[in-house]
């Protein structure tokens, strides 16, 4: 798939040392002033809301990576995302598990699922993907509300987690601490989007790619087009769980609501919103994703405006804000040195 | 009558019943989902917002039904979604033509989710309910087994709807354009067929099924806000099964997509949400194309 939406930033050959260091010292830079600074400046509201918007914007990395890479749209993260807070809260609850046990056998399960599914939908074309994708989310909402699982689920009502013990020396309850979970959200925000840059720098981002511009003439290359785009699924899944092990270490309670579809349309929103090639316009399109949902989602409005901003962004920007802002900025250096 | 009699003319009626039910819903699914797959195979794009569509046709239909009756909804509302699909046509996919097939889904999505919302705006968040005309409530009783008339009246329906399209796609001029397009745009264009003017009738009849299901839904079903997305995903699924942009295979696979619901919900209550999508996987499992073949009912 080609067109303005897939625009990977593939870098000159020369200069690509000295933008890695570079990078690499932004995103150091970056991690850790992005961690203190904000919880001194903000109150607990707007690191409250900033939180949830790197949660979203990871989410976001998620379905942008696999949208830039492999030109799939994938419209079941809310599944596990919420699904990850579910396998938490059940294991802490009914299975009586220590947080960090809780958390490696969720992280686990949702491998283990989405390595299952990935296996089977990942063959299909792009636009089956789409299709199944939003079919194997809504089986996840629909399997949380069932009868036989309510004493598990808790069903329409959700379910408040038992929080005590701690992971790596934290102890649980302070998770719900807004300035602690920013700087905790902003370094595993940065480190994933370090990450899937990295990722698609690397062989694999290489392959998925061409894979993407053209499956047969690879696999008639001798190259297997199935695990790569295997093994990406089950990564960008891996990340849209850690975002749900996070939220609900935060939230203590998950409902159904986090694994409906509105949750996986903001997710897509933010990606759009600030444009899917490279890392950090998802995060940036999570961040300001929250602050407009705060604005205008009392009175209403924010399914409304998902949808509008989905037609916006695709018919009249399709590179996001960081790639329009990035282009523009380059048009006018491009014309002060003809000057 | 011996007793081992009885049980067998039971267990003949539960499967009599069974059958009837599925293709009552089957028909629904039918007329949504070839409107889908005809779309995708004209324009290779799959419109995510068929779900929206088939909640305003249902929603309009509830308002006429209260006014002027069921039969006025069910003949005024397909011509105002035939309107809505030129719109349809003429604002998001002719303008869009030349973007990726992914790009135009996910416009249809949001479009979709525009839609909805401004239905849920206007009529608020409860469910509605349409009652059915006289003739139509009630039930009948054949060969001692009572069912509703209605459900006879929406299999009626949706054999009839399979039937005019199939009639159509086989013995009229336009029928074999739109499967000339659908099974190679290039050539087909070479021969001289207007796509796009072929495009605007397809979009247009693919909305009015949509209406036609709405309307039709509305005393079979309950009205209510959730009712696009459940539908859409259904849809999907069918549309998946039956191989992407199959007619065949999507009736096909809406007649097995209704009968596994519907059995389903008789013999596993507990996991009936569960059963379609238990379906799709397995017919992934064994045929990760759908199991049609064609393009468009080739």
């Amino acid at each position: 798939m080609t067109g303005d939406l897939q625009r990977t930033a593939t870098g000159a050959p020369g200069g690509q040392l000295s933008r890695i260091s570079l990078v690499l010292s932004g995103g150091a830079i970056a991690l850790v002033a992005g961690a203190l600074v904000p919880t001194y400046l903000a109150g607990d509201f707007v690191l409250r809301l900033g939180s949830e918007g790197l949660l979203l914007g990871m989410l976001a990395l998620s379905v942008a990576f696999m949208m830039n890479q492999a030109g799939l749209v994938a419209l079941g993260a809310a599944s596990i995302y919420g699904g990850a807070g579910y396998l938490f809260a059940i294991g802490m609850s009914d299975g009586g598990l220590t947080p960090a046990v809780a958390l490696c056998v969720g992280f686990l399960v949702i491998v283990a699922y989405a390595a299952v599914l990935g296996a089977l939908i990942v063959r299909t074309n792009p636009l089956a993907f789409m299709m199944l994708t939003l079919a194997a989310g809504e089986m996840i909402s629909h399997a949380v509300l069932l009868e036989g699982l309510r004493d598990y689920t808790g069903g329409a009502d959700g379910l408040v987690v038992r929080m005590n013990g701690s992971i790596l020396g934290i102890d649980v309850a302070e998770f719900a601490d807004p300035a602690r979970f920013w700087s905790l959200a902003w370094i595993v925000t940065v480190l994933v989007g370090l990450a899937f840059w990295s990722l698609g720098r690397s062989r694999l981002g290489a392959i998925l790619r061409a894979v993407r511009e053209n499956e047969e003439r690879m696999r008639f290359s001798g190259f297997n087009t199935f695990v790569p785009r295997l093994v990406a699924y089950v990564l960008v899944n891996a990340v849209a769980a850690i975002a749900g092990f996070l939220h609900v270490l935060n939230a203590g309670f998950v409902s159904p609501e986090s694994l409906g579809l509105s949750v996986s349309t903001n997710a897509l929103v933010a990606a759009l919103m600030g444009g899917i090639a490279g890392s950090l316009g998802p995060i940036l399109g999570g961040l300001i994703f929250s602050f407009a949902q705060d604005e205008f989602g009392a009175r209403g409005l924010t399914q409304l405006l998902t949808g509008v901003a989905i037609v916006l962004f695709i018919v009249v920007f399709p590179r996001g804000v960081v790639g329009g802002v990035s282009s523009a900025l380059r048009r006018f250096g491009s014309r002060r040195e003809m000057s | 009558m011996p007793p081992r009699d009885a049980s067998r003319q039971k267990s003949a009626a539960v499967i009599a019943l069974l059958i009837a039910n599925s293709l009552a819903l089957a028909s629904l699914l039918i007329m949504l989902s070839s409107g889908l797959a005809l779309i995708y195979g004209l324009r290779d794009v799959i419109n995510f917002g068929h779900g929206a569509i088939y909640m305003l046709g249902a929603y309009i239909g509830y308002t006429i039904a209260l006014v002027g009756g069921f039969w006025l909804a069910l003949f005024l509302v397909p011509i105002l979604l035939a309107l809505l699909g030129i719109v349809f046509e003429y604002l998001a996919l002719r303008p869009l033509q030349r973007r990726t097939h992914i790009e135009v889904a996910l416009v249809t999505l949001g479009l979709g989710i525009i839609l909805g919302q401004i239905i849920i705006f206007f009529y608020g968040g409860e469910a509605r309910s349409v009652d059915a005309p006289k003739i139509l409530s009630g039930s009948i009783t054949v060969l001692n087994l009572s069912y509703p008339v209605y459900r006879l009246f929406l299999i009626v329906m949706g054999l009839g709807s399979c039937a005019l399209l199939a009639l159509w796609l086989r013995c009229t001029p336009s029928g074999l354009y739109v499967r000339a397009v659908s099974q190679d745009p290039s050539v087909a264009r070479m021969m001289g067929i207007n796509a796009d003017r072929l495009s605007l009738l397809v979009t247009s009849l693919s909305t009015a099924f949509a209406g036609i299901a709405g309307v039709l839904a509305g005393p079979y079903l309950s009205i209510d806000p959730g009712m696009d997305i459940t539908m859409i995903v259904n849809c999907l699924i069918i549309v998946v099964i039956g191989g992407t942009g199959s007619i065949g295979g999507a009736i096909v696979a809406a007649l097995l997509f209704g009968l596994v619901q519907v059995a389903g919900s008789v013999f596993l209550p507990n996991l009936a949400s569960l059963v379609p999508y238990i379906l799709l996987m397995i017919v992934l499992l064994i045929a990760p194309g759908g199991i049609g073949r064609g393009r468009v009912l080739s």
